[in-house]
């Protein structure tokens, strides 16, 4: 490597630079030929020319660039290589490759996999053939030799393994390969971290007869692994831990991740200078703590840098444990209600499905909690206690609680923390001076030291520890006279915890306190989970199957296919086949992770060897082939060269202004194309401008501004106008008698006219007018369910005939012909006690034009009509009315107020009749069942004034 | 780049034979255009309807105050109290010297134009012949025909031209006489004082001049652009431009203001100056010279007959 870091393959090549300056030369002698022009005007031409400087050679810039293009060509073909590499020149018979692709491998793994390819491609130049091994694959795999090629092959189908290195089998492998290739060259690409079997395996390598020994191992080793997740009651802890090689103070940010892969929680992780492990503190609620999945660091994209979790990190299981059967018509009295209460957010619960204590016992031990809670057990059977102390001395925490029962019982030191007296203590009963105590302030020495202390919890009655030494250490909280209320105390790995009062609120009222939630959950948070994957959970066969896996990057992943089942009990090793990952299944897993809680990081030491040894580091092969840039940017060069003399003659100049035709041409060609492209966004741009706007904004606005009257416009211009003559009455009827003031009259089309601006339409069936299409129908089906209202009238009263089933007059055709396409109700005539009777006039029939007919409207099926009520109550309006009396027609007046139509039979009280009807059927529109309640008033007045 | 311009013919004048007979194959086409664009002028032109110098009554008017006693007809003017004046029409025949450049700078056509200046310039004058013979003009080309009258002046004078030696570059005007009026059809790229000096001599002698410059397109557009070569066909003198298109706008300018030059300057001397493109229609020029031609006739007639 020289001081350019740039060498040439054919430095003769480079005495062609010599011939620059005859090109430069031949260049300066040769513009480019003019265009000849016959030109008569010269003289005046000449005048104008005589400013400007005819170059009679071509401009400098173009000879410099003509100049760079031979120069560039020259150099490209001198083949210049860029950092050309030092070949590690595998001269002997064999080159042997032992990688190690462990988990430790897979942040540089390109690096690795770039030096291994080097070393290939000299075996290729050298022509020898290659063993390629790695140390964490199959026991089975092909190590060679190969040729190169196979060899190149392999390495590049190899891929970091998220498991560690099996240096001793894989190098023995090696051993026996090269066992037939004498004098080769080893080359060991190490990942810098020591393992088990280390001196033997190198011992075995070495001994294979090699020639001599190139040794790889990474420039500097900062790889950091977490070793333990640990969820501690005050935080989350996580430790790590980093090869002791890297001395230098690090920081690293630790995050934890739920089972979704979302960051949830993070936290710093300091090594301090020289220090090799280091843990984190991550303080989040204990809730969301239950969320982890697993831990990483950030940064170490490897197997080691997560931390998955399972059942063991997260919620307690906690057994119960009660002397008697809860009474299940007074579960406030049981003695595990509060308790329950108190766990079930933070713990799973489990209870026994036996009571004797001989079964219960060991079915709940079985289940493996982190606590069982015992609410006032005097006595236990002798081998249901040898399970429990057994149980509580590899880890249980066992919560006690107080009672008659327990008052009486033999002390127990195994199971109780403090040597009790015999019998309860009441304090602030009848016959006692006392007064019922309350809690003070917890001892900042015990686990609740820094919860706030209940202030309205009082102690009536307690179990009294007798006084000892230790008793003051293993108060956790007080009375205020100093007698413990909660005493705990360690049994082996485990911890016994008493509260001297009953678990439900009998003895004290702290069971009813938030404080007795908090105290629980804290002692819960101390408690070690025991619980195990059940190992039903695998259908019993005791092997758990692969469910989420560690990748090599530190992430995870599905189960890789050779992942294999990991047996549910004895010792659980990484390995290939059981790769590190969560085993299990949805409904439970089991975290198998690459480093135990007592892992430590060594770093590899070079073993000393006879064997000459060199020493290197990875690197990526940086060596780079210069000719094809060279050769490409002359060819770039090239282009520039023949642009600027098609410039230099003037074909860009004549592009842009070609005389005459082409342009008048192109002129609205181009106008046509701009007009095209312009055009369709014109109206877009125009409904921009305006977006509310529609057409019959107006109408609309007209239509909504006052209340009016809508009535169908069937098309028989008799009706119509006897329709508007009897809504326009009917309006100054309302007018006049009412505080409503409707519109004008609006003829409706009921095919094309919103109307949804009417409380009613008034129909008056035409039977000589057009049948309405369908749709037109499913628009008044719509308006009726949307709230509106049809007044159907068939004016046939009396046109009928005689009302025998038979006959059917047209108009009532033409009405079942329309009912047929609408969603009708039930109907019925207007029954007395209905609100249209009262609405506003009190009526009793509904008489138009003709006398008789009943109202229909729809029947009120869940109305209730209670004797004692004038008017039935129910909600909602008939979406329907129908009548045969011709309402409009009695309605109808002329220009001058004059009835337009006789009644019939000629009674002027049915035309005023037929008002109020009309009245009453607007009131209803308008106010609904309002009605049904205003006529209770009287009812009410009255039972008011009593 | 395709040549914007080209010259028609060889510029080596010396081969007069090939020339002259090159020419005179050429006139009987233009003889038959230059009939057909002057009758297309004469369409809309019918005899001299002016007042004038000639045997055919043409009106009776007023006397006016000052005119001359003799002109008075009696015999109109005893039929009532008013005095009249006959007023005949002009049939004064009109010296008309035509004369076409024919220099090699005319023997040039660019890729717009339709034909070469010096056809276009020959096919103007020969059909200005055509008219003005037919009218009964008297016509005549300086240096080639003495002055005539011919129902056949352009056969005639065509048949002089196809005979003719290489002609001068300018020919001589000394026998244009007073009142004659002269039309030069040329591309006046000369510079102005060098045309002035040659035409000053005619104002002198009160001749009148119709100048009719033939234009090429290229010549005024300048569409050149790149490195480009131009050679003067006249002097064979080259200039080589770098960037051609840099000099556009400067050498239009002096292009423009060359022909405003001769163009005020005829127009001071009551002279007209018709430019014809050679992209455009010979007819163009030909109605535009044969009105200046003819209103200034009417003036004179009015004035000084």
């Amino acid at each position: 490597m020289n001081a350019l870091a740039l060498s040439f393959a054919q430095p003769l090549v480079l005495w062609g630079l010599v011939a620059l300056p005859v090109i430069w030369w031949l260049l300066r002698l040769t513009p480019p030929r003019p265009q000849t022009e016959v030109f008569p005007p010269l003289r005046i031409l000449a005048r104008v020319l005589k400013t400007e400087e005819t170059p009679h050679q071509s401009p400098w810039w173009l000879t410099l660039l003509r100049l760079a293009i031979a120069a560039l060509v020259i150099l490209a073909l001198a083949d210049p290589v860029l950092n050309p590499r030092e070949r590690l020149a595998a001269e002997g018979r064999a080159l042997a490759l032992v990688v190690d692709n462990g988990w430790a491998s897979a942040p540089d793994w390109d690096r690795r996999a770039a030096t291994a390819e080097r070393l290939i491609a000299d075996a290729r130049d050298g022509g020898v053939p290659v063993v390629l091994a790695m140390t964490a694959e199959p026991a089975n795999a092909e190590i060679g030799p190969f040729g190169a090629d196979a060899a190149l092959e392999r390495l590049n189908a190899a891929a970091p393994q998220p498991v560690p290195t099996d240096r001793p089998g894989t190098y023995a492998r090696v051993a026996d390969a090269l066992a037939d290739l004498p004098g080769a060259a080893i080359a060991v690409l190490a990942d810098g971290l020591a393992a088990e079997g280390d001196e033997a395996a190198f011992e075995t390598l070495f001994a294979a007869g090699a020639a001599r020994v190139l040794w790889f191992s990474p420039d500097g080793l900062s790889t950091a692994v977490v070793t333990a997740a640990e969820n501690r009651p005050e935080a989350f802890r996580v430790s790590a831990v980093r090869a002791p090689g890297d001395a230098a103070p690090r920081r690293l940010a630790v995050f934890a991740s739920d089972d979704k892969g979302r960051r949830i929680a993070e936290a710093a992780l300091a090594f301090g200078p020289g220090e090799t492990s280091a843990f984190a503190d991550m303080a989040v609620p204990f809730e969301l703590r239950n969320d982890f999945a697993a831990v990483a660091l950030e940064g170490e994209r490897h197997a080691g840098g997560l931390h998955v979790l399972d059942e063991n990190a997260r919620r307690r299981r906690v057994g119960l444990l009660s002397p008697v059967e809860a009474d299940q018509a007074q579960p406030l009295l049981s003695p595990l209600y509060y308790i329950r209460r108190a766990l079930a957010p933070y713990a799973d619960l489990v209870e026994p499905s036996r009571l004797e204590a001989t079964e219960a016992i060991p079915e709940l031990i079985e289940r493996g909690p982190a606590i069982i809670v015992m609410a006032d057990v005097g006595t236990l059977p002798e081998a249901a206690r040898e399970r429990l102390v057994e149980w509580v001395r590899g880890g249980g925490t066992l919560v006690r609680f107080a009672g008659p029962r327990l008052a009486v019982a033999e002390n127990d030191p195994e199971l109780l923390p403090v040597r009790l007296r015999l019998g309860e203590r009441s304090l602030g009963g009848t016959l006692s001076w006392t007064e019922p105590q309350p809690v003070t302030e917890f001892p900042p020495a015990g686990p609740f030291a820094d919860l706030a202390p209940p202030r309205d919890v009082t102690v009536r009655r307690q179990v009294l520890a007798e006084p000892s030494a230790e008793i003051v250490e293993r108060t956790w909280a007080n009375l205020a006279d100093g007698t413990p209320l909660v005493t705990g105390a360690q049994r082996g790995d485990g911890m016994v915890v008493l509260f001297h009062v009953t678990p439900e609120a009998t003895w004290s009222n702290l069971p009813i306190s938030g404080s007795f939630v908090e105290m629980l959950r804290r002692v819960v948070q101390l408690s070690r989970n025991q619980g195990r994957i059940d190992a039903a959970a695998d259908g019993g066969t005791g092997t758990l199957a692969p469910y989420r896996m560690i990748g090599a990057d530190g992430t995870l992943v599905p189960p890789p296919p050779q992942a294999e089942p990991l047996p549910a009990a004895g010792p659980r090793a990484v390995t290939l086949a059981n790769p590190p990952g969560l085993y299990g299944s949805e409904a439970g897993v089991v975290a198998h992770n690459l480093f135990g809680a007592k892992a430590t990081l060594a770093p590899l030491a070079r073993p000393d060897t006879a064997l000459p040894v060199t020493d290197a580091s990875y690197a990526f092969d940086q060596s780079r082939d210069l000719k094809g840039p060279l050769l490409a940017a002359s060819l770039g060069l090239l282009a520039l060269d023949a642009l600027a003399v098609l410039w230099l003659g003037g074909l860009f100049a004549g592009l842009r202004r070609r005389p005459g035709a082409a342009r008048t041409a192109a002129a609205p060609a181009l106008a046509l194309v701009l007009a095209a492209g312009l055009w369709p966004a014109d109206p877009a741009a125009a409904q921009d401008a305006r977006p509310d706007q529609q057409p019959d904004d107006q109408a609309v606005i007209e239509a909504i501004s006052e209340t009016r009257i809508g009535y169908v416009l069937t098309g028989d211009s008799a009706i119509d106008s006897v329709s508007r003559a009897g809504i326009a009455g009917l309006s100054r009827f309302l007018a006049q008698k009412t505080a409503f003031e409707p519109g004008e009259p609006a003829g409706v089309d009921i095919d094309s006219d919103e109307l949804a601006f009417y409380p009613l339409i008034y129909w008056p069936m035409a039977p000589d007018a057009a049948m309405p299409s369908e749709a037109a129908i499913a628009r008044v089906d719509a308006y009726m369910r949307q709230g509106g209202t049809v007044l159907f009238d068939t004016r046939d009263q009396f046109s009928g005939g005689f009302r025998d089933g038979g006959a059917v007059s047209p108009g009532t055709q033409r009405l079942r012909d329309i009912l047929s396409g609408l969603n009708v109700p039930a109907l019925e005539p207007v029954p007395d006690d209905h609100v249209l009777t009262k609405a506003f006039y009190i009526l009793s029939e509904f008489p138009g034009r003709y006398r008789g007919s009943p109202l229909w409207v729809e029947a009120a099926l869940d109305a209730e009509s209670r004797a004692d009520r004038p008017v039935r109550t129910g909600d909602g309006v008939s979406p329907i009315m129908i009548t045969g009396n011709d309402l409009a027609g009695a309605w109808a007046i002329d220009s001058d107020g004059g009835a337009l139509l006789p009644t019939v039979p000629a009674d002027p009280l049915q035309r005023v009749y037929a008002f109020r009807a009309g009245v009453n059927i607007m009131m209803y529109m308008l106010t609904g069942n309002y009605k049904s309640d205003q006529v209770h008033v009287p009812v009410l007045l009255e039972r008011l004034g009593q | 780049m395709a040549r914007v311009g080209e010259a028609t013919s060889s510029v080596g004048l010396p081969d007069a034979l090939a020339r002259a007979r090159m020419r005179a194959s050429m006139v009987p086409d233009l003889l038959v255009e230059a009939r057909r664009v002057a009758n297309n002028v004469i369409a809309g032109w019918h005899g001299r309807r002016k007042r004038g110098i000639g045997e055919n009554f043409w009106q009776f008017r007023p006397y006016v105050e000052g005119e001359a006693i003799a002109r008075i007809d009696w015999r109109r003017s005893a039929r009532d109290d008013q005095l009249y004046v006959r007023d005949r029409e002009w049939e004064a025949s009109h010296t008309i010297w035509l004369w076409a450049d024919a220099s090699p700078s005319m023997l040039y056509k660019s890729a717009s134009a339709a034909v070469a200046k010096d056809s276009r310039a020959l096919v103007l004058a020969l059909a200005l012949a055509e008219l003005l013979s037919r009218s009964g003009e008297r016509i005549a080309w300086p240096g080639l025909t003495d002055p005539f009258v011919s129902r056949h002046g352009a056969e005639r004078l065509a048949a002089q031209l196809a005979q003719a030696k290489a002609p001068p570059a300018r020919p001589d005007l000394g026998a244009v006489r007073r009142f004659s009026d002269v039309v030069l059809v040329s591309d006046f790229l000369d510079p102005v004082e060098d045309t002035v000096a040659w035409l000053e001599p005619l104002a002198q002698r009160g001749a009148r001049a119709h100048l009719i410059e033939v234009a090429d397109p290229a010549e005024e557009v300048f569409p050149y652009s790149g490195r480009t070569e131009f050679r003067d066909p006249e002097t064979g003198a080259r200039l080589t431009a770098g960037r051609a298109e840099a000099l556009g706008e400067e050498y239009r300018r002096l292009y423009l203001a060359r022909r405003a030059e001769l163009s005020a300057w005829c127009k001071r001397l009551g002279w007209s100056l018709t430019v014809n493109h050679t992209d455009r229609l010979a007819s163009e020029a030909l109605v535009k010279v044969h009105q200046a031609m003819s209103e200034d006739a009417g003036y004179r007639a009015g004035t000084r007959a």
